[in-house]
């Protein structure tokens, strides 16, 4: 928690904002490397549900994972043009893979509040809260928990399964 | 103080210094002292001197003014190179060496007194008898020793000679020696000069001209002449002089390659053979040219390396789009397409040039693994009391950086191995008929896209007979397993875990785990080990390795729409089935090939993707890694590329069966099978499926 107090306590905050099976979601925009449309992915074998596979990024091979199946939200029907929001966090660069991305925004701190518990079912984990603006809510995503924590832990899992 | 980086390209360049310094003197072992190894040595041990002190480590270069010192005195021939010299020598070396990992912090700290101690002993002339004591004797013991002797040419003297050998002169030394009981040498000198300067000119002589002429020598000296006349007849004339007792003339032979080397001249009295050796090495020597490097950062050749990966998938993007062009132009605008096609192929061309020449870069000749070879054998054979003629060829040979780093420790153990268990002692094999020094042989070649590098010893060879026995013995075969076995097979279990023939365990080698960590490095950069042996006559292990880790060739394959990357390297053929072939033994699917049945996988099922395109005819590919085989079915069979391999990435991780990822020239990502783990566990019964 002061953690996130400390990184709040900043006075504004400038944020990506994209959808996300119907909801509005936001996330740093110190972390967010470019945006790209979503192309072919290949497929990586036996990798968890959310690996969507990889990509070529300019000669640089990415993985990219679906970011509706790792918050397990349920899937919107609409597919076409999608986009691929790319992060670079702790030194390891993904693809997220969002329905649209809509804007950049300057939000000042005093519109967040921490999180509710459970945010459309997003687990608060995974949140740094949730700000008020005049077309509604934005869900702060913390991408390096979404990530990197519970990630590892069921990558090493599913090796585990199979040894 | 100084940097890291300062300190880095130091630490660099000593190492650089200590193996110049160590190649010379293996030379100098073997053929004597010999001035252009003496040279470098000198240079080599200067140049640490320079930068030690320069860089505030004390220790190295008081060590090495010592070692200058010694050098010094081996170069003015005041010093014989004796045995224990050369042990001296090599200890400073160990020894400049520990400094070394002194500073990294490897080591912790080092004391000089007793190496200086034997360099002081070596330099002092109560214990090892100098030159000078040796010309007193006598006529008879003048030999090689008197430092006049060992005239050298300057380089100016030399080009005075050139141009004169081009008039038609002829340049000789002059050798002249007056009977010691003379009491006039300035006059008999004197007298020498003058019949000297009728018949030709006089360049130089040893000691200088005025010392002569004032009989400030011992017994004799030596004049430089260039003459167009005879030499017998300039020497009968020098013998008229009354009390020389000796007038030689020795032609010079001019080495017309202009390098700064200083030549020798070998003195009139040297040893025909050796004369001829010399003149061969100073040949070779020439051909030597100094390479001009310079130190790149090797992360920076990866970046350029990456960069030129996205140039050619651009390539790719723009021929294909220049088709496009082509069509919706037409002819409309025929002269704008055809610059533009130009440009393109221009572009193309030198792409391609860059991506070879950065792969180039990459590499390094393995001569960086050999050269501590040579070292490593001395010692050895010292310590077993054998006799080992090591010959190294092929040292130029180039392969990538990440291959060398890895080759080497098991290259050590091969030689290790072949020196203590291969090569008899002189005694045994005197007694079998053979040549008292044996012969090993490491050498390195480029044959097709792979460098192959043997390691060949005349020793005793490996029996299969013993090799089963052992392995018997040790639980690692049953009898029925060796009754079915070949001598192939029996040579290879050498490289079971476990397995070591040698019968006593000693610090060099046959501790047990040698040969299969040996194969495991090698393989683990893609390389094969094999092993052939003929009893008696002796063994040979091949090496067999890519020219690089980062490119591979490899049959591209399609399972769904999707393109996977199976290595060349362990694909041994690919076929169409029909679906009627394929048997069943025990739930799993094998098939018949050429007698062999082969275990039958569907790759489409070990990635849990949807297979078969056609249930009737399969496309298989058998891979093979080792000894073991097995077929996979894949849907399409696309083609033979080229790939550069590519991580997949910290967060993916490791995937089973995927090695890798590569970029296909349309932009694509493919995967790259690891058909060594999936044929292993395919034998294993480890395979892990994915129901689809």
């Amino acid at each position: 928690m002061a953690e996130e107090n400390r990184e709040l306590s900043e006075r504004e905050k400038q944020l990506v904002v994209f959808h996300l099976s119907e909801q509005t979601y936001g996330t740093d925009i110190a972390s967010v490397y470019e945006i790209i449309r979503m192309d072919s992915i290949s497929r990586v074998p036996r990798t968890p549900d959310f690996v969507e596979g990889v990509i070529n990024l300019r000669g640089k091979i990415i993985p990219v994972i679906d970011l509706c199946k790792r918050l397990n939200l349920t899937k919107t029907n609409q597919t076409d043009s999608k986009w691929i929001i790319i992060a670079d966090i702790a030194g390891i660069t993904i693809g997220m893979i969002v329905d649209a991305v809509s804007e950049v925004l300057r939000i000042s701190n005093d519109r967040v509040e921490p999180p509710p518990p459970v945010v459309h079912g997003v687990d608060s984990a995974y949140l740094k809260g949730v700000a008020i603006v005049e077309e509604g809510l934005i869900i702060l995503l913390d991408i390096k928990q979404v990530l990197l924590k519970q990630e590892k832990n069921e990558l090493k899992g599913l090796r585990l399964e199979s040894a | 103080m100084f940097s890291d980086t300062e300190i880095g390209v130091f630490l660099d360049e000593l190492n650089e210094q200590i193996q110049c310094i160590n190649e010379n003197l293996l030379i100098m072992e073997k053929e004597g002292a010999k001035p252009e190894a003496l040279q470098d040595i000198f240079r080599a041990a200067h140049t640490i001197k320079g930068s030690s002190a320069a860089v505030g480590y004390e220790k190295i270069a008081s060590l090495t003014h010592e070692m200058e010192n010694l050098f010094d005195q081996l170069r003015k021939g005041a010093l014989p190179l004796s045995s224990f010299l050369v042990d001296t020598l090599f200890m400073s070396l160990d020894t400049l060496y520990k400094l070394r990992e002194e500073i990294t912090g490897k080591e912790v700290e080092y004391d000089l007194g007793q190496v200086v101690d034997s360099i002081k002993q070596c330099l002092n002339p109560g214990l090892v008898p100098a030159s000078e004591d040796v010309r007193d004797k006598g006529p008879e013991d003048l030999n090689q020793q008197a430092p006049w002797r060992r005239s050298t040419l300057e380089t100016a003297e030399e080009e005075v000679l050139m141009e004169a050998e081009l008039r038609g002169f002829k340049p000789y030394w002059v050798d002249i020696e007056i009977d010691l009981g003379c009491q006039m040498k300035s006059i008999r000198a004197f007298l020498v000069f003058e019949a000297l300067h009728q018949a030709g000119e006089v360049i130089k002589s040893y000691p200088p001209a005025e010392d002569i002429q004032e009989g400030c020598f011992n017994d004799g000296f030596r004049v430089l002449l260039l003459t167009i006349e005879d030499p017998d007849r300039i020497s009968n004339l020098l013998m008229t002089i009354s009390e020389v007792t000796k007038a030689t003339l020795e032609k010079i032979t001019l080495n017309y390659e202009v390098n700064n080397h200083k030549e020798e001249i070998p003195g009139p009295d040297k040893d025909p053979d050796k004369d001829i050796e010399g003149k061969a090495a100073r040949a070779d020597h020439s051909e030597i040219k100094a390479a001009q490097t310079v130190r790149v950062d090797v992360q920076k050749l990866d970046n350029l390396m990456n960069l030129v990966g996205e140039l050619v998938i651009d390539r790719t993007r723009l021929t294909r789009f220049m088709e496009i062009f082509k069509d919706q132009q037409g002819t409309s605008s025929g002269e704008l397409v055809e610059s533009l096609n130009e440009i393109s192929s221009h572009l193309g061309q030198i792409t391609s040039d860059l991506q070879e020449q950065i792969m180039k870069a990459r590499m390094l000749p393995v001569a960086q693994v050999f050269n501590r070879f040579p070292r490593l054998v001395r010692d050895l054979t010292q310590k077993l009391g054998k006799k080992i003629n090591f010959i190294v060829k092929g040292h130029e040979t180039e392969l990538d950086r990440s291959i060398i780093e890895i080759i080497g420790s098991p290259l050590i153990h091969l030689i290790r191995n072949a020196v203590d268990h291969g090569i008899e002692k002189p005694e045994e094999r005197i007694k079998m008929g053979k040549n008292a020094e044996g012969t090993l042989e490491l050498k390195a070649s480029c044959i097709e896209n792979h460098i192959v590098i043997t390691v060949m010893d005349d020793g005793r060879g490996i029996d299969p007979g013993i090799m089963k026995a052992k392995a018997l013995e040790k639980g690692l075969i049953d009898q029925e397993a060796a009754g079915r076995m070949s001598d192939r097979e029996a040579l290879n279990l050498i490289f079971v875990a476990g397995f070591s023939t040698s019968s006593e365990v000693n610090d060099l080698s046959g501790r047990g785990v040698g040969m299969d960590i040996v194969r495991s490095q090698i393989e683990q950069i893609d390389g094969i080990v094999n092993i052939t042996s003929t009893v008696g006559a002796g063994t040979t292990l091949t090496i067999k390795l890519p020219l690089t880790l980062a490119i591979i060739r490899s049959l591209m394959v399609s399972l769904e729409d999707e393109q996977y990357a199976l290595p060349l390297a362990n694909v041994v053929e690919a076929m169409i089935v029909p679906a009627r072939e394929i048997k069943k033994v025990k739930q799993s699917e094998v098939i018949l090939v050429r007698g062999h049945t082969l275990p039958l996988v569907r790759l489409s099922d070990i990635f849990g993707l949807q297979g078969g395109v056609d249930p009737d005819r399969l496309f298989v590919v058998i891979l093979g890694v080792e000894d073991k085989k097995a077929g996979f079915v894949v849907d399409k069979l696309l083609g033979e590329s080229e790939i550069v391999i590519k991580s997949l990435g910290d967060y993916i991780g490791k995937v089973p069966y995927i090695s890798g990822a590569t970029i296909l020239g349309d932009g694509k990502v493919a995967l790259i099978v690891d058909a060594r783990s999936l044929v292993k566990e395919i034998w294993f019964d480890d395979l892990i499926q994915v129901a689809s």
